[in-house]
């Protein structure tokens, strides 16, 4: 880096409000967002302003001048972006300000034309959408619900949630989202549901399974058991002679169908032993497995 | 990355009612969503220059409100330039 002090255009002797002042005078004719078509003037500014870093600190002037470092060490951390590089490009902003050359649109030439054809592209954009992420249970998934949203900014959104949902389905609400410029409308609220899992219930399409433990009594003599389903628990009569693995049906208990009518709940039985051991139990198969011959691993 | 309220006011430093006064004066413009105001890139860019304004140039409101105007007509003029340009078969970006 060059000197500071020639860089500023001052003496070394100089005081804190001359320093002050130099780096006015200069900072004023070099920024960058003042002096927009000049590429070169990021380079210039930050050579004057890295000077002016220096010096205008009394310890680091102090140990310049006692030759302790040399003037590249200090220089601060390059500056990201100045606002003439958002600016510029074909991206909107509200700033956009037409009136240095409003004059020129007026009038029936080529060039007015050519100008207001290319206003009217800009001023008029819809909204942005925005994206926001909602998470319900299974419950809800299937029979719908109405869910409201809270806001950072501690406004809501109600969202309905249709019956049938499937995980990782969006929502589109319309208008709920940024305001667009102009004309332009609203851009819209697109909500990602999630379906939280069940432990119950496993959805497949339009239907719902579940597998529900029996006694061994309602299973070999049949019988009315209590089913759960999405919508809530209804009763269902176990056949006589039902296994572990026997898939009973329950009509339109699944999730809503596309066009009408609903999926099914298949209901897949699990025959479960007392627990504790009953002795009593124990000792009729012990008497009743005598001569049997059912082999539930041999094939055929 | 655009900030939200909250954030802006902490990196900048700024009392409320100040943003209040920047806004109100048309200096800055966020973006207004259901979610409340939103700082994107050009608006944060915008307020460091304020602030450059103030401490580095020295400006005075008066003069700061000047600047701004001044430069926006300026971007406009050079955006159209660019567009012009670039029906023109000039290049890109």
């Amino acid at each position: 880096m060059n000197n500071p002090y020639e860089v500023l255009g001052v003496a070394s002797t100089a005081s804190a409000a001359e320093l002050q002042s130099a780096y006015r005078k200069l900072a004023k004719k070099l920024h960058p967002d003042l002096n927009p078509g000049d590429k070169a003037a990021e380079e210039k500014f930050k050579e004057v302003a890295a000077a002016y870093d220096l010096l205008g600190d009394i310890d680091k002037r102090k140990r310049f001048d006692a030759g302790e470092f040399d003037a590249s060490g200090a220089e601060r951390p390059p500056r990201q972006h100045f606002y003439r590089d958002y600016a510029g490009g074909e991206a909107e902003h509200p700033y956009a300000d037409t009136s240095g050359y409003a004059d020129f649109m007026d009038g029936d030439d080529i060039f007015a034309d050519l100008l207001r054809r290319s206003q009217t592209k800009r001023a008029n954009r819809r909204g942005q959408d925005m994206h926001y992420r909602l998470a319900i249970d299974f419950a809800e998934s299937i029979a719908g619900a109405t869910k409201r949203i809270t806001l950072p900014d501690g406004g809501t959104l109600d969202v309905k949630i249709p019956a049938g949902l499937v995980d990782g389905q969006t929502i589109r609400l319309r208008g709920k989202g940024a305001t667009g410029a102009g004309t332009g409308g609203p851009g819209d609220a697109l909500i990602e549901v999630e379906v939280l899992p069940d432990p119950r219930f496993t959805r497949d399409g339009d239907d719902i399974s579940i597998e529900v433990p029996v006694s061994l009594s309602e299973a070999v003599l049949g019988g009315p058991v209590r089913i759960p389903t999405a919508t809530g628990a209804v009763t269902m009569t176990v056949p006589k002679g039902s296994n572990t693995g026997t898939t009973l049906r329950l009509k339109g208990k699944g999730a809503p169908r596309h066009g009408g009518g609903f999926g099914d709940q298949f209901v897949k039985l699990k025959v479960v032993l007392p627990s504790p051991p009953d002795p009593e139990l124990e000792a009729f198969v012990a008497g009743w497995a005598k001569g049997k011959a059912f082999n539930p691993r041999e094939e055929g | 990355m655009a900030m939200d309220k909250q954030e802006f006011l902490e990196t900048f430093g700024l009392q409320v009612q100040v943003l209040d006064v920047w806004i109100e004066q048309q200096w800055l413009i966020p973006e207004k969503t259901p979610s409340g105001m939103r700082f994107r890139e050009i608006d944060v860019a915008r307020a460091r220059l304020i602030r450059e304004l103030q401490s580095e140039i020295g400006a005075n409101d008066a003069g700061i409100d000047v600047i701004l105007h001044l430069m926006d007509q300026l971007h406009g003029m050079r955006r159209v330039l660019a567009q012009l340009r670039r029906e023109m078969g000039g290049p890109q970006a």
